[in-house]
């Protein structure tokens, strides 16, 4: 009895490796043997014997679907129950992992033994499989839930590594832009500063008073103005005794227009003039010391120089340019 | 105030139907043709230089465009077009470049052209903001400027040819039948021989009563009702002497005695004093090129270097060599030793 004990046994995990190749069905009886076991055991010698004869016929009957089914799906399934077996088994109890590596040189005789229990357990069990199924499922969508998401946890795991540089990468990059901006500021600012200068190159804001040059300069100035108005002086009121309708007196403003006429003549005519420097000379300085000696005279003598070139040269009056030339010539014959 | 009264006379001037009412092209008493002025800009200004360009511009009010405009594509043919049937005779070119700025003046149609660098200026509303009391009446801008040339006596050829230049750009003015109100500003252009600078000063005239006491002479001037808390007769408000600043009695020599009334205090034949305040922009310049046609043709001088090709032309001008005109001026400088120190002044 110890020695079948001892041949059901191995022969059990045989069976179990084959149907859960061949049906899913199969692999849940696979699962549920442990417990048929130890009923088993309990039951009387006799049973067991009528259990062993069903099992052998069934085991001639399903020989042949077994073969069918075999080499259409044996390889893929294979890979994948095997995976689940190893989990399997690894959840389980060592004992059984000794017995499968026993199980690596199978024999014939314990093949049919194995399939003859399965066929008892599965006719025994058929409401419990409907029971355990959900059970199953739960635990094995838990494992995959828990596969996947442990995966996913390991693969997040990554982007935190890269989250580190790329968040320092960023600092970086912000801090070598604001470098940049304040290289970029400065830059403008002296380009500003250039055109500013260059704009406002020569440009001079003047002193709140009045240097030595100013004044000398507004001295200048007032001069000039003093002897313009001076001149206006001079020759308008010579003409206001005068009244046009008496002949007399017409005469008289005539002859003061000429004169009139000559000095302005006179006046442009010096500066023109470079080569008689001299004589500028001694004309500016008649003119500066006549008005403070004696007005009267300066004029008569004016007027004295001007009748003469009037009566040396009466044709080329006529025209300004001739009278301009004519002015020259007799400044410098004097 | 007086900003928006000006702003008023701008358009006045602007219309072109009433242009030639107002501003006849030749003077009626002396038979001149008046001349007339565009200021302008080449190239690009910066601020300051475009209000220098504006203050010139006012400064050669009232026959000139106050408020020409020109355009990137306008050549300076476009200039000379519009120049002709208006009666304009001179040009004031302003430009930049990075050395410096310039100023050329140029007659038109095909007088020549002087070239300044502008050394140094400043603006109107710097000098206005330097005084305390800046001055600007009403009538100020209405008649030309008069002006004063002096230290251009050296006889050397460009400088003849830039004090005809400076004496026609303004109207000349008939002793006769002037008008002393007329005279409200003047121009002074005063050549130093040692730096070759020309200062250019513009100045506003003012004539104010002598022999009368300030507070009296202060009290017609302006309206303002005198502070009489501290005097206990009206009698003496007159006869207290007020003090006067000892510069008006220093100035005996800018005395003018009046043939004609100018405004409500200076009566004829009376004696006022000539008052000068500074308005308008202020340059030294310095001659650097004359050219003989309108920014272009012969180089006729040139401060940098000889000028090539001088020969004997219709112009007033005489060509010669730089070294000739320095051998002339060093031979004046021996020969007159006074000319230094007394400068004369010329008048238009």
């Amino acid at each position: 009895m110890a020695e079948e004990m001892t041949m059901v046994e191995p022969g059990r995990g045989k069976r179990k490796f084959f149907k859960k190749q061949g049906h899913k069905k199969s692999s849940n009886k696979a699962k549920v043997m442990p417990p048929q076991h130890g009923q088993k055991k309990v039951k009387i010698d006799k049973k067991m014997k009528k259990l062993f004869r069903k099992r052998a016929r069934e085991y001639n009957s399903d020989d042949e679907d077994e073969e069918a089914t075999v080499p259409a799906t044996s390889e893929p399934k294979g890979l994948a129950s095997i995976t689940n077996k190893r989990n399997d088994e690894d959840d389980t109890e060592s004992e059984d992992g000794s017995e499968d590596e026993g199980a690596a040189g199978p024999q014939k005789t314990w093949n049919k033994n194995a399939t003859d229990m399965n066929n008892h357990s599965s006719d025994d069990e058929g409401e419990d499989d409907n029971e355990i199924q959900p059970g199953i499922t739960k635990f094995t969508e838990g494992c995959r839930a828990f596969k996947m998401a442990f995966k996913n946890i390991m693969q997040k795991s990554v982007p935190d590594d890269m989250l580190g540089p790329i968040l320092s990468g960023q600092r970086k990059l912000v801090v070598d832009k604001l470098a940049e901006e304040e290289a970029e500021s400065k830059v403008k600012g002296e380009a500003k500063k250039e055109k500013k200068m260059l704009a406002e190159k020569g440009h001079v804001k003047p002193a709140t008073y009045l240097d030595s040059h100013e004044k000398f300069l507004i001295s200048v100035a007032t001069k000039g103005v003093v002897k313009l108005f001076n001149a206006v002086n001079k020759a308008q009121t010579a003409q206001k005794g005068l009244n046009p309708s008496r002949t007399k007196d017409a005469k008289e403003i005539r002859k003061r227009t000429k004169q009139a006429f000559f000095s302005e003549l006179g006046k442009p005519s010096l500066p023109a003039i470079g080569t008689t420097t001299k004589a500028k000379e001694s004309t500016d300085r008649v003119e500066d010391e006549q008005p403070a000696w004696a007005p009267l005279r300066d004029n008569y003598m004016l007027t004295s120089s001007r009748l003469k070139d009037w009566d040396k040269m009466p044709d080329k009056n006529v025209s300004d340019d001739m009278g301009k030339t004519s002015e020259d010539s007799s400044s410098d014959e004097d | 105030m007086r900003k928006k009264k000006q702003g008023f006379r701008r358009p006045v001037v602007i219309k072109k139907p009433k242009q030639p009412q107002e501003q006849p092209s030749v003077d009626p008493i002396t038979g001149k043709k008046i001349p007339k002025s565009f200021v302008f800009s080449r190239g690009k200004l910066p601020a300051p230089l475009k209000q220098l360009q504006m203050d010139l511009r006012k400064l050669m009010l009232p026959y000139t465009a106050l408020s020409l405009r020109e355009k990137k594509r306008n050549n300076l043919r476009d200039f000379l077009n519009v120049a002709g049937p208006m009666g304009v005779t001179h040009f004031f070119i302003l430009s930049k470049t990075a050395t410096s700025s310039y100023l050329r003046v140029a007659t038109t149609p095909q007088g020549p052209t002087l070239t300044f660098k502008i050394h140094e200026y400043s603006l109107a509303a710097d000098i206005a903001r330097s005084q305390l009391h800046p001055r600007c009446p009403k009538d100020l801008f209405k008649n030309s400027a008069l002006i004063v040339l002096s230290g251009f006596v050296s006889g050397d050829p460009p400088l003849q040819l830039t004090t005809n230049m400076f004496q026609n750009i303004f109207p000349t003015i008939d002793v006769k039948t002037v008008k002393l109100s007329t005279c409200q500003r003047i121009v002074l252009l005063n050549y130093n021989k040692d730096t070759k600078l020309i200062d250019f000063r513009h100045y506003s005239i003012r004539l104010q009563p002598v022999g009368v006491s300030r507070r009296i002479r202060k009290l017609v001037q302006s309206h303002q009702v005198p502070d009489l808390r501290n005097l206990q007769d009206v009698s003496d408000f007159v006869t207290k002497a007020g003090y006067g600043s000892e510069s008006e009695a220093d100035e005996e020599a800018a005395t003018v005695t009046l043939s004609s009334d100018i405004g409500r205090v200076n009566r004829a034949s009376t004696k006022s004093a000539v008052k000068l305040q500074e308005v308008g922009p202020r340059m030294t310049l310095q001659l650097v090129k004359i050219e003989k046609g309108l920014c272009s043709g012969e180089v006729l001088f040139s401060e940098y270097g000889k000028a090539g090709g001088k020969g004997k032309s219709d112009d007033e001008m005489q060509g010669e060599e730089d070294s000739d005109g320095d051998e002339d001026e060093e031979d004046q400088d021996g020969d007159h030793p006074e000319d230094s120190e007394d400068k004369d002044q010329d008048l238009d």
